[in-house]
Protein backbone atom coordinates (compact mmCIF):
# COMPACT_ATOMS: atom_id res chain seq x y z
CA UNK A 1 0.00 0.00 0.00
CA UNK A 2 1.80 3.73 -0.94
CA UNK A 3 1.68 5.78 1.55
CA UNK A 4 0.30 9.41 0.48
CA UNK A 5 2.40 12.41 0.05
CA UNK A 6 2.53 15.00 3.01
CA UNK A 7 1.97 17.42 0.10
CA UNK A 8 0.24 16.96 -3.34
CA UNK A 9 0.12 19.18 -5.91
CA UNK A 10 -1.27 18.55 -8.95
CA UNK A 11 -1.95 20.25 -12.06
CA UNK A 12 -2.65 23.21 -10.36
CA UNK A 13 -4.21 26.65 -11.83
CA UNK A 14 -4.56 29.83 -10.32
CA UNK A 15 -5.25 33.94 -11.26
CA UNK A 16 -5.65 36.98 -9.66
CA UNK A 17 -8.46 38.54 -11.28
CA UNK A 18 -7.06 37.85 -14.92
CA UNK A 19 -3.46 37.79 -13.82
CA UNK A 20 -1.99 34.00 -14.14
CA UNK A 21 0.09 33.12 -10.75
CA UNK A 22 0.15 29.58 -11.55
CA UNK A 23 -0.22 27.79 -14.88
CA UNK A 24 -0.91 23.73 -14.38
CA UNK A 25 2.03 23.21 -11.50
CA UNK A 26 2.66 20.00 -10.09
CA UNK A 27 4.73 18.28 -7.44
CA UNK A 28 5.00 16.02 -4.33
CA UNK A 29 6.85 16.30 -1.16
CA UNK A 30 7.29 13.30 0.46
CA UNK A 31 6.63 12.74 4.60
CA UNK A 32 9.80 13.98 6.54
CA UNK A 33 11.62 16.03 3.67
CA UNK A 34 12.68 19.00 3.70
CA UNK A 35 12.03 20.14 0.21
CA UNK A 36 13.26 24.19 -1.10
CA UNK A 37 10.42 25.94 -3.90
CA UNK A 38 12.53 28.59 -5.65
CA UNK A 39 11.78 30.45 -8.72
CA UNK A 40 11.99 34.43 -9.83
CA UNK A 41 9.60 37.10 -8.19
CA UNK A 42 6.45 36.12 -9.24
CA UNK A 43 6.87 32.62 -10.36
CA UNK A 44 3.74 32.10 -7.97
CA UNK A 45 6.03 30.47 -4.66
CA UNK A 46 3.92 32.55 -2.18
CA UNK A 47 0.56 31.58 -3.96
CA UNK A 48 1.00 28.03 -3.72
CA UNK A 49 1.75 28.54 -0.16
CA UNK A 50 -1.29 30.77 0.56
CA UNK A 51 -2.97 27.63 -1.57
CA UNK A 52 -1.80 25.42 0.85
CA UNK A 53 -2.67 26.92 3.93
CA UNK A 54 -5.96 26.99 2.58
CA UNK A 55 -6.43 30.86 2.44
CA UNK A 56 -6.81 29.95 -1.49
CA UNK A 57 -8.30 27.96 -3.37
CA UNK A 58 -7.39 26.44 -6.75
CA UNK A 59 -8.99 27.66 -9.88
CA UNK A 60 -8.08 23.86 -11.49
CA UNK A 61 -6.07 21.25 -9.92
CA UNK A 62 -6.00 19.14 -6.94
CA UNK A 63 -4.00 20.35 -3.29
CA UNK A 64 -4.02 18.18 -0.45
CA UNK A 65 -1.71 17.42 2.35
CA UNK A 66 -1.32 14.42 4.32
CA UNK A 67 -3.86 12.93 1.93
CA UNK A 68 -6.57 15.60 2.83
CA UNK A 69 -8.56 18.66 1.81
CA UNK A 70 -6.28 21.87 2.74
CA UNK A 71 -8.21 24.02 5.27
CA UNK A 72 -8.66 20.41 7.35
CA UNK A 73 -7.64 21.95 10.98
CA UNK A 74 -6.98 18.42 12.29
CA UNK A 75 -3.45 18.40 10.46
CA UNK A 76 -1.96 21.62 11.93
CA UNK A 77 0.41 23.83 9.33
CA UNK A 78 3.50 25.40 11.14
CA UNK A 79 3.28 29.07 9.00
CA UNK A 80 6.53 31.41 8.96
CA UNK A 81 6.03 34.52 6.88
CA UNK A 82 8.80 36.83 5.43
CA UNK A 83 8.28 39.11 8.46
CA UNK A 84 6.19 40.46 11.33
CA UNK A 85 5.89 44.06 11.55
CA UNK A 86 4.52 45.68 14.96
CA UNK A 87 4.24 49.30 15.38
CA UNK A 88 7.25 50.65 16.47
CA UNK A 89 7.76 50.07 20.30
CA UNK A 90 4.62 48.42 20.38
CA UNK A 91 5.59 46.34 23.45
CA UNK A 92 4.73 42.59 22.85
CA UNK A 93 7.33 40.27 24.37
CA UNK A 94 8.60 37.18 22.30
CA UNK A 95 7.10 34.65 24.90
CA UNK A 96 3.59 36.61 23.89
CA UNK A 97 4.29 36.59 20.16
CA UNK A 98 5.42 32.56 20.21
CA UNK A 99 2.21 31.74 22.67
CA UNK A 100 0.28 33.00 19.51
CA UNK A 101 1.36 29.56 17.83
CA UNK A 102 -1.33 27.52 20.14
CA UNK A 103 -4.39 29.77 19.45
CA UNK A 104 -5.29 28.03 15.99
CA UNK A 105 -5.21 24.56 18.14
CA UNK A 106 -7.21 26.27 20.71
CA UNK A 107 -9.73 27.44 18.81
CA UNK A 108 -12.35 30.60 19.50
CA UNK A 109 -12.64 31.30 23.72
CA UNK A 110 -10.51 29.25 24.88
CA UNK A 111 -7.64 30.61 26.58
CA UNK A 112 -3.66 29.48 26.61
CA UNK A 113 -3.17 27.03 29.54
CA UNK A 114 -0.15 25.90 31.75
CA UNK A 115 0.28 22.92 29.13
CA UNK A 116 0.18 25.77 26.16
CA UNK A 117 3.11 27.87 27.84
CA UNK A 118 5.20 25.03 28.65
CA UNK A 119 4.84 23.79 25.09
CA UNK A 120 5.89 27.60 23.93
CA UNK A 121 8.48 27.64 26.70
CA UNK A 122 9.81 24.57 25.23
CA UNK A 123 9.62 25.78 21.53
CA UNK A 124 11.50 28.78 22.06
CA UNK A 125 14.29 26.77 23.98
CA UNK A 126 14.29 24.37 20.98
CA UNK A 127 15.09 27.66 18.91
CA UNK A 128 17.83 29.09 20.92
CA UNK A 129 15.42 32.02 22.12
CA UNK A 130 14.35 31.04 25.58
CA UNK A 131 16.86 33.63 27.65
CA UNK A 132 14.71 36.50 25.35
CA UNK A 133 11.39 35.18 26.19
CA UNK A 134 10.86 38.63 28.23
CA UNK A 135 12.19 40.97 25.76
CA UNK A 136 10.05 42.89 23.24
CA UNK A 137 9.83 41.20 19.95
CA UNK A 138 10.40 44.24 18.16
CA UNK A 139 14.04 44.92 19.80
CA UNK A 140 14.76 41.42 18.57
CA UNK A 141 17.51 41.44 15.55
CA UNK A 142 16.04 40.06 11.87
CA UNK A 143 17.42 36.88 12.54
CA UNK A 144 16.31 36.49 16.03
CA UNK A 145 12.44 37.20 15.35
CA UNK A 146 12.76 34.30 11.99
CA UNK A 147 13.24 31.92 15.38
CA UNK A 148 10.50 33.20 17.44
CA UNK A 149 8.18 33.22 14.42
CA UNK A 150 9.72 28.98 14.10
CA UNK A 151 9.08 28.79 17.58
CA UNK A 152 5.19 30.48 17.38
CA UNK A 153 4.68 27.89 14.10
CA UNK A 154 6.52 24.90 16.38
CA UNK A 155 4.12 25.71 19.50
CA UNK A 156 1.13 24.73 17.39
CA UNK A 157 2.82 21.10 17.01
CA UNK A 158 2.59 20.52 13.74
CA UNK A 159 3.29 18.03 11.30
CA UNK A 160 4.19 20.54 8.31
CA UNK A 161 5.85 23.48 7.93
CA UNK A 162 5.38 26.15 5.60
CA UNK A 163 8.26 29.00 5.21
CA UNK A 164 7.36 31.74 3.23
CA UNK A 165 10.93 33.57 2.14
CA UNK A 166 12.04 33.36 5.71
CA UNK A 167 15.21 34.94 5.19
CA UNK A 168 14.62 38.16 3.41
CA UNK A 169 16.46 40.80 4.69
CA UNK A 170 19.17 38.32 6.47
CA UNK A 171 22.85 38.84 6.09
CA UNK A 172 23.93 35.36 4.33
CA UNK A 173 25.87 34.32 7.77
CA UNK A 174 22.21 34.92 9.42
CA UNK A 175 20.42 33.05 6.56
CA UNK A 176 23.10 29.94 6.70
CA UNK A 177 22.17 29.62 10.77
CA UNK A 178 18.57 29.37 9.82
CA UNK A 179 18.71 27.12 7.45
CA UNK A 180 20.85 25.01 9.63
CA UNK A 181 18.90 25.13 12.43
CA UNK A 182 15.09 23.63 10.48
CA UNK A 183 17.37 21.20 9.72
CA UNK A 184 18.48 20.36 13.37
CA UNK A 185 14.49 20.82 14.59
CA UNK A 186 13.22 18.74 11.53
CA UNK A 187 14.24 14.90 12.70
CA UNK A 188 13.28 15.26 16.10
CA UNK A 189 9.72 17.08 15.49
CA UNK A 190 9.29 14.46 12.64
CA UNK A 191 8.29 17.70 10.69
CA UNK A 192 7.89 17.96 6.67
CA UNK A 193 9.33 21.23 5.61
CA UNK A 194 8.65 23.58 2.36
CA UNK A 195 10.62 26.62 2.02
CA UNK A 196 9.87 29.16 -0.84
CA UNK A 197 13.52 30.73 -0.72
CA UNK A 198 15.27 33.05 -3.39
CA UNK A 199 18.70 31.79 -1.34
CA UNK A 200 19.51 29.19 -4.33
CA UNK A 201 23.01 28.10 -3.03
CA UNK A 202 22.79 28.00 1.07
CA UNK A 203 19.12 26.40 0.82
CA UNK A 204 20.16 23.53 -1.45
CA UNK A 205 23.07 22.63 1.16
CA UNK A 206 20.54 21.78 3.58
CA UNK A 207 17.50 20.76 1.69
CA UNK A 208 16.38 16.72 0.16
CA UNK A 209 14.82 18.41 -2.92
CA UNK A 210 14.32 21.60 -4.99
CA UNK A 211 11.04 22.37 -7.08
CA UNK A 212 12.19 24.99 -9.63
CA UNK A 213 8.20 26.84 -10.09
CA UNK A 214 7.73 29.67 -12.86
CA UNK A 215 4.17 29.43 -12.88
CA UNK A 216 4.60 25.49 -13.75
CA UNK A 217 7.41 23.24 -12.28
CA UNK A 218 10.53 23.52 -14.38
CA UNK A 219 12.55 21.11 -12.69
CA UNK A 220 12.25 19.10 -9.03
CA UNK A 221 15.02 16.57 -7.73
CA UNK A 222 18.35 16.56 -5.46
CA UNK A 223 19.77 20.10 -5.43
CA UNK A 224 22.25 19.38 -7.54
CA UNK A 225 20.37 17.98 -10.43
CA UNK A 226 18.52 21.24 -10.34
CA UNK A 227 20.92 23.31 -9.96
CA UNK A 228 23.01 22.16 -13.16
CA UNK A 229 19.58 22.06 -15.00
CA UNK A 230 18.77 23.88 -18.50
CA UNK A 231 15.18 24.98 -16.85
CA UNK A 232 17.03 27.03 -14.25
CA UNK A 233 19.45 29.18 -16.66
CA UNK A 234 16.04 29.36 -18.77
CA UNK A 235 14.36 30.34 -15.78
CA UNK A 236 16.55 33.07 -14.19
CA UNK A 237 17.70 34.18 -17.65
CA UNK A 238 21.49 32.60 -17.06
CA UNK A 239 24.49 32.48 -19.12
CA UNK A 240 25.60 29.09 -18.43
CA UNK A 241 23.62 26.75 -16.43
CA UNK A 242 25.44 27.01 -13.09
CA UNK A 243 24.47 28.26 -9.82
CA UNK A 244 27.45 30.53 -9.06
CA UNK A 245 25.98 32.92 -12.12
CA UNK A 246 22.67 33.76 -10.12
CA UNK A 247 21.48 37.29 -10.65
CA UNK B 1 -13.62 67.69 45.73
CA UNK B 2 -16.77 66.64 48.01
CA UNK B 3 -18.58 69.85 45.95
CA UNK B 4 -18.14 68.19 43.16
CA UNK B 5 -18.96 64.80 44.11
CA UNK B 6 -22.35 66.23 45.54
CA UNK B 7 -23.89 67.14 42.44
CA UNK B 8 -25.93 64.17 40.78
CA UNK B 9 -24.45 65.76 37.32
CA UNK B 10 -21.17 65.08 38.30
CA UNK B 11 -21.54 61.84 39.70
CA UNK B 12 -23.05 61.00 36.39
CA UNK B 13 -20.69 62.57 34.22
CA UNK B 14 -17.69 60.75 36.77
CA UNK B 15 -19.79 57.20 36.25
CA UNK B 16 -20.76 57.35 32.18
CA UNK B 17 -17.04 58.42 31.94
CA UNK B 18 -15.06 56.20 33.69
CA UNK B 19 -17.27 52.98 31.45
CA UNK B 20 -16.46 54.64 28.49
CA UNK B 21 -12.87 55.48 29.68
CA UNK B 22 -12.57 51.88 30.37
CA UNK B 23 -14.08 50.71 27.05
CA UNK B 24 -12.33 52.97 25.27
CA UNK B 25 -8.71 52.63 26.79
CA UNK B 26 -9.06 48.60 26.00
CA UNK B 27 -9.74 49.51 22.67
CA UNK B 28 -7.25 51.84 21.85
CA UNK B 29 -4.62 48.65 22.28
CA UNK B 30 -6.54 47.22 18.87
CA UNK B 31 -6.09 50.62 17.37
CA UNK B 32 -2.65 51.33 18.12
CA UNK B 33 -1.59 47.62 17.37
CA UNK B 34 -3.73 47.55 14.17
CA UNK B 35 -2.63 51.18 13.30
CA UNK B 36 -6.22 52.11 12.77
CA UNK B 37 -6.37 55.67 14.70
CA UNK B 38 -7.34 57.39 10.96
CA UNK B 39 -10.44 55.09 11.40
CA UNK B 40 -11.69 56.36 14.87
CA UNK B 41 -11.70 59.80 13.12
CA UNK B 42 -13.58 58.93 10.09
CA UNK B 43 -15.78 56.76 12.36
CA UNK B 44 -16.82 59.47 14.69
CA UNK B 45 -17.11 62.14 12.18
CA UNK B 46 -19.15 60.34 9.68
CA UNK B 47 -21.48 59.43 12.99
CA UNK B 48 -22.92 63.47 12.44
CA UNK B 49 -24.08 61.82 8.87
CA UNK B 50 -26.35 59.33 11.22
CA UNK B 51 -27.48 62.00 14.17
CA UNK B 52 -28.85 63.90 10.89
CA UNK B 53 -30.42 61.39 9.11
CA UNK B 54 -31.92 60.21 12.50
CA UNK B 55 -33.16 64.38 12.99
CA UNK B 56 -34.56 64.31 9.14
CA UNK B 57 -36.14 60.72 9.51
CA UNK B 58 -37.42 61.62 13.32
CA UNK B 59 -35.96 58.74 14.85
CA UNK B 60 -33.08 58.91 17.81
CA UNK B 61 -30.09 60.16 16.67
CA UNK B 62 -28.15 58.15 18.74
CA UNK B 63 -30.02 54.83 17.33
CA UNK B 64 -29.47 56.28 14.33
CA UNK B 65 -25.82 57.27 14.60
CA UNK B 66 -24.93 53.66 16.06
CA UNK B 67 -26.35 51.88 13.21
CA UNK B 68 -24.89 54.76 10.44
CA UNK B 69 -21.74 54.47 11.97
CA UNK B 70 -21.35 50.93 12.00
CA UNK B 71 -22.80 50.84 8.12
CA UNK B 72 -19.77 53.25 7.27
CA UNK B 73 -17.01 51.03 9.54
CA UNK B 74 -18.55 48.21 7.44
CA UNK B 75 -17.76 49.60 4.10
CA UNK B 76 -14.98 51.14 5.35
CA UNK B 77 -13.81 47.20 6.19
CA UNK B 78 -14.97 45.85 3.09
CA UNK B 79 -13.83 48.42 0.59
CA UNK B 80 -10.32 48.50 2.65
CA UNK B 81 -10.10 44.76 2.74
CA UNK B 82 -10.74 43.93 -1.07
CA UNK B 83 -7.27 45.90 -1.70
CA UNK B 84 -8.42 48.31 -4.54
CA UNK B 85 -7.78 51.03 -2.09
CA UNK B 86 -6.50 50.97 0.83
CA UNK B 87 -8.27 51.37 4.35
CA UNK B 88 -6.66 54.60 4.82
CA UNK B 89 -7.51 55.61 1.43
CA UNK B 90 -11.12 54.38 2.50
CA UNK B 91 -11.45 56.11 5.19
CA UNK B 92 -10.62 59.16 3.62
CA UNK B 93 -13.66 58.77 0.97
CA UNK B 94 -16.23 58.00 3.59
CA UNK B 95 -15.00 60.84 6.26
CA UNK B 96 -15.89 63.99 4.11
CA UNK B 97 -18.36 61.93 2.63
CA UNK B 98 -20.80 61.07 5.53
CA UNK B 99 -20.41 64.29 7.04
CA UNK B 100 -20.88 66.23 4.34
CA UNK B 101 -23.96 64.73 3.76
CA UNK B 102 -24.49 64.98 7.54
CA UNK B 103 -24.15 69.05 7.48
CA UNK B 104 -26.52 68.83 4.04
CA UNK B 105 -29.48 67.32 6.12
CA UNK B 106 -28.90 69.65 9.21
CA UNK B 107 -28.63 72.61 7.07
CA UNK B 108 -32.58 71.33 6.03
CA UNK B 109 -33.22 71.54 10.22
CA UNK B 110 -32.75 74.76 11.72
CA UNK B 111 -33.70 73.79 15.13
CA UNK B 112 -31.18 71.08 15.40
CA UNK B 113 -27.96 73.45 14.97
CA UNK B 114 -27.52 73.64 18.20
CA UNK B 115 -28.06 69.86 19.43
CA UNK B 116 -25.01 69.02 16.40
CA UNK B 117 -22.46 71.20 18.35
CA UNK B 118 -23.25 69.19 21.31
CA UNK B 119 -22.16 66.02 19.48
CA UNK B 120 -19.06 67.95 17.89
CA UNK B 121 -17.78 68.88 21.13
CA UNK B 122 -19.47 66.80 23.30
CA UNK B 123 -21.07 67.92 26.81
CA UNK B 124 -20.91 64.94 29.45
CA UNK B 125 -22.49 67.18 32.21
CA UNK B 126 -25.47 66.60 30.30
CA UNK B 127 -25.78 63.32 30.96
CA UNK B 128 -29.12 62.02 32.04
CA UNK B 129 -29.61 58.30 34.31
CA UNK B 130 -31.29 56.72 31.30
CA UNK B 131 -27.47 57.51 29.68
CA UNK B 132 -26.01 56.27 32.25
CA UNK B 133 -27.95 52.71 31.48
CA UNK B 134 -27.37 52.94 27.92
CA UNK B 135 -23.45 53.75 28.34
CA UNK B 136 -23.14 51.09 30.64
CA UNK B 137 -24.66 48.67 28.48
CA UNK B 138 -23.07 49.52 25.37
CA UNK B 139 -19.93 49.47 27.18
CA UNK B 140 -20.33 46.15 28.76
CA UNK B 141 -21.37 44.67 25.69
CA UNK B 142 -18.43 46.01 24.06
CA UNK B 143 -16.21 44.86 26.97
CA UNK B 144 -17.42 41.60 27.17
CA UNK B 145 -16.95 41.01 23.21
CA UNK B 146 -13.04 42.21 23.83
CA UNK B 147 -12.48 40.00 26.30
CA UNK B 148 -13.81 37.02 25.10
CA UNK B 149 -12.08 37.84 21.88
CA UNK B 150 -8.59 39.50 23.28
CA UNK B 151 -6.43 36.67 21.83
CA UNK B 152 -8.17 36.42 18.40
CA UNK B 153 -7.72 40.37 18.02
CA UNK B 154 -4.03 40.29 19.20
CA UNK B 155 -2.93 37.22 16.91
CA UNK B 156 -4.95 39.13 13.84
CA UNK B 157 -3.39 42.42 15.10
CA UNK B 158 0.43 41.02 14.87
CA UNK B 159 0.37 38.15 11.83
CA UNK B 160 -3.45 38.53 10.24
CA UNK B 161 -2.13 35.84 7.94
CA UNK B 162 -0.82 33.60 10.17
CA UNK B 163 -4.23 34.41 11.93
CA UNK B 164 -6.19 32.97 9.28
CA UNK B 165 -3.64 30.21 8.53
CA UNK B 166 -4.33 29.41 11.88
CA UNK B 167 -8.01 28.45 11.15
CA UNK B 168 -9.16 32.02 12.84
CA UNK B 169 -12.16 33.88 11.34
CA UNK B 170 -10.37 36.91 10.43
CA UNK B 171 -13.08 38.39 8.26
CA UNK B 172 -15.72 38.04 11.32
CA UNK B 173 -13.49 39.26 13.75
CA UNK B 174 -12.51 42.23 11.61
CA UNK B 175 -16.12 43.23 11.42
CA UNK B 176 -17.01 42.16 15.15
CA UNK B 177 -14.31 44.57 16.20
CA UNK B 178 -15.32 47.60 13.44
CA UNK B 179 -18.95 47.13 15.02
CA UNK B 180 -17.39 47.66 18.74
CA UNK B 181 -15.26 50.30 17.61
CA UNK B 182 -18.64 51.92 16.08
CA UNK B 183 -20.58 51.43 18.68
CA UNK B 184 -18.16 52.84 21.28
CA UNK B 185 -17.30 55.49 19.20
CA UNK B 186 -21.05 56.58 19.24
CA UNK B 187 -21.29 56.15 23.16
CA UNK B 188 -18.34 58.60 23.48
CA UNK B 189 -19.28 61.36 21.21
CA UNK B 190 -21.95 62.25 24.01
CA UNK B 191 -18.74 62.52 26.65
CA UNK B 192 -16.28 64.22 24.47
CA UNK B 193 -17.76 64.96 21.27
CA UNK B 194 -16.50 63.08 17.67
CA UNK B 195 -13.66 66.08 17.42
CA UNK B 196 -12.36 64.29 20.75
CA UNK B 197 -13.70 60.52 20.57
CA UNK B 198 -10.69 59.90 18.30
CA UNK B 199 -7.98 61.10 20.70
CA UNK B 200 -9.30 58.84 23.78
CA UNK B 201 -8.73 56.08 21.35
CA UNK B 202 -5.24 56.58 20.83
CA UNK B 203 -3.75 58.40 23.57
CA UNK B 204 -4.64 55.78 26.60
CA UNK B 205 -2.68 53.22 24.24
CA UNK B 206 0.15 55.63 23.26
CA UNK B 207 0.66 56.23 26.80
CA UNK B 208 0.63 52.53 28.13
CA UNK B 209 3.48 51.82 25.39
CA UNK B 210 5.20 54.75 26.08
CA UNK B 211 6.04 52.89 29.76
CA UNK B 212 5.31 49.10 29.25
CA UNK B 213 7.35 46.62 28.78
CA UNK B 214 4.69 43.78 27.79
CA UNK B 215 0.88 43.50 26.58
CA UNK B 216 -0.66 43.45 29.82
CA UNK B 217 1.33 46.25 31.42
CA UNK B 218 0.50 48.35 28.09
CA UNK B 219 -3.32 47.59 28.74
CA UNK B 220 -2.80 48.48 32.52
CA UNK B 221 -1.29 51.67 32.45
CA UNK B 222 -3.80 52.27 29.37
CA UNK B 223 -6.77 52.14 31.47
CA UNK B 224 -5.64 53.60 34.91
CA UNK B 225 -4.52 57.07 32.35
CA UNK B 226 -8.16 57.15 30.98
CA UNK B 227 -9.67 56.63 34.30
CA UNK B 228 -7.60 59.60 35.87
CA UNK B 229 -7.84 61.43 32.76
CA UNK B 230 -11.61 61.05 33.35
CA UNK B 231 -11.88 61.96 36.81
CA UNK B 232 -9.22 64.47 37.12
CA UNK B 233 -10.12 66.15 33.69
CA UNK B 234 -13.82 66.37 35.26
CA UNK B 235 -12.57 68.05 38.21
CA UNK B 236 -10.47 70.51 36.62
CA UNK B 237 -13.01 71.61 34.30
CA UNK B 238 -15.61 72.06 37.53
CA UNK B 239 -12.46 73.80 39.05
CA UNK B 240 -11.50 76.18 36.58
CA UNK B 241 -14.94 76.02 34.49
CA UNK B 242 -13.71 74.37 31.62
CA UNK B 243 -15.13 72.60 28.89
CA UNK B 244 -15.71 69.08 30.20
CA UNK B 245 -14.65 66.87 27.25
CA UNK B 246 -11.53 68.88 26.43
CA UNK B 247 -10.02 69.18 29.58
CA UNK B 248 -9.95 65.11 29.96
CA UNK B 249 -8.26 64.92 26.83
CA UNK B 250 -5.70 67.37 27.62
CA UNK B 251 -5.54 65.82 30.75
CA UNK B 252 -5.09 62.43 28.79
CA UNK B 253 -2.31 64.54 26.56
CA UNK B 254 -0.66 65.61 29.84
CA UNK B 255 -0.12 62.11 30.93
CA UNK B 256 0.97 61.03 27.51
CA UNK B 257 3.76 63.15 27.79
CA UNK B 258 5.00 62.85 31.43
CA UNK B 259 4.62 58.50 30.38
CA UNK B 260 6.96 59.21 27.41
CA UNK B 261 9.36 61.29 29.63
CA UNK B 262 9.12 58.86 32.06
CA UNK B 263 9.69 55.96 29.77
CA UNK B 264 12.90 57.88 28.01
CA UNK B 265 14.80 58.79 31.59
CA UNK B 266 14.51 54.96 32.18
CA UNK B 267 15.55 53.71 28.94
CA UNK B 268 12.35 52.12 27.72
Amino acid sequence: MSVAPAILVQDVWFAYEREPALEGASFTVAEGSFTALIGPNGAGKSTLLRLLLGLLRPDRGRVEVFGGPTGDRSQPIGYVPQRVHLPAGFPLTTAEVALMGCYGRLGLLRRPGPGDRARTAEALAQVGMAEHAGRRFSDLSGGQQQRVLIARALAGEPRLLLLDEPTAGLDPAARARFYALVCDLQPGQGLTVLCASHDLEIVSEHVDTLVLLDRAVRAEGPPRDVLASPALAHTYAFPTPHAHDSP
Amino acid sequence: MSDFLAYGFNQRALLTGALLGLTCAVLSFFVVLRRMAFIGVGISHAALGGIALGVVLGVSPVLAATAFSIVVAWMIGWIGGRGQVSEDTAIGVFFPTAMAFGVALISRSDTYRQDLVGYLFGNILSVRTADVWVVAALAGVSLVILALFFKEFLFLGVDEEAARAAGLPAEALRYTLLTVLAVTIVAAMKLVGSVLVSAFLVIPAATGQAVARSSRGMLAVAVASALVSVAGGLWLSWLWNLPSGASIVLLSAALFFVALLAGRLRGR
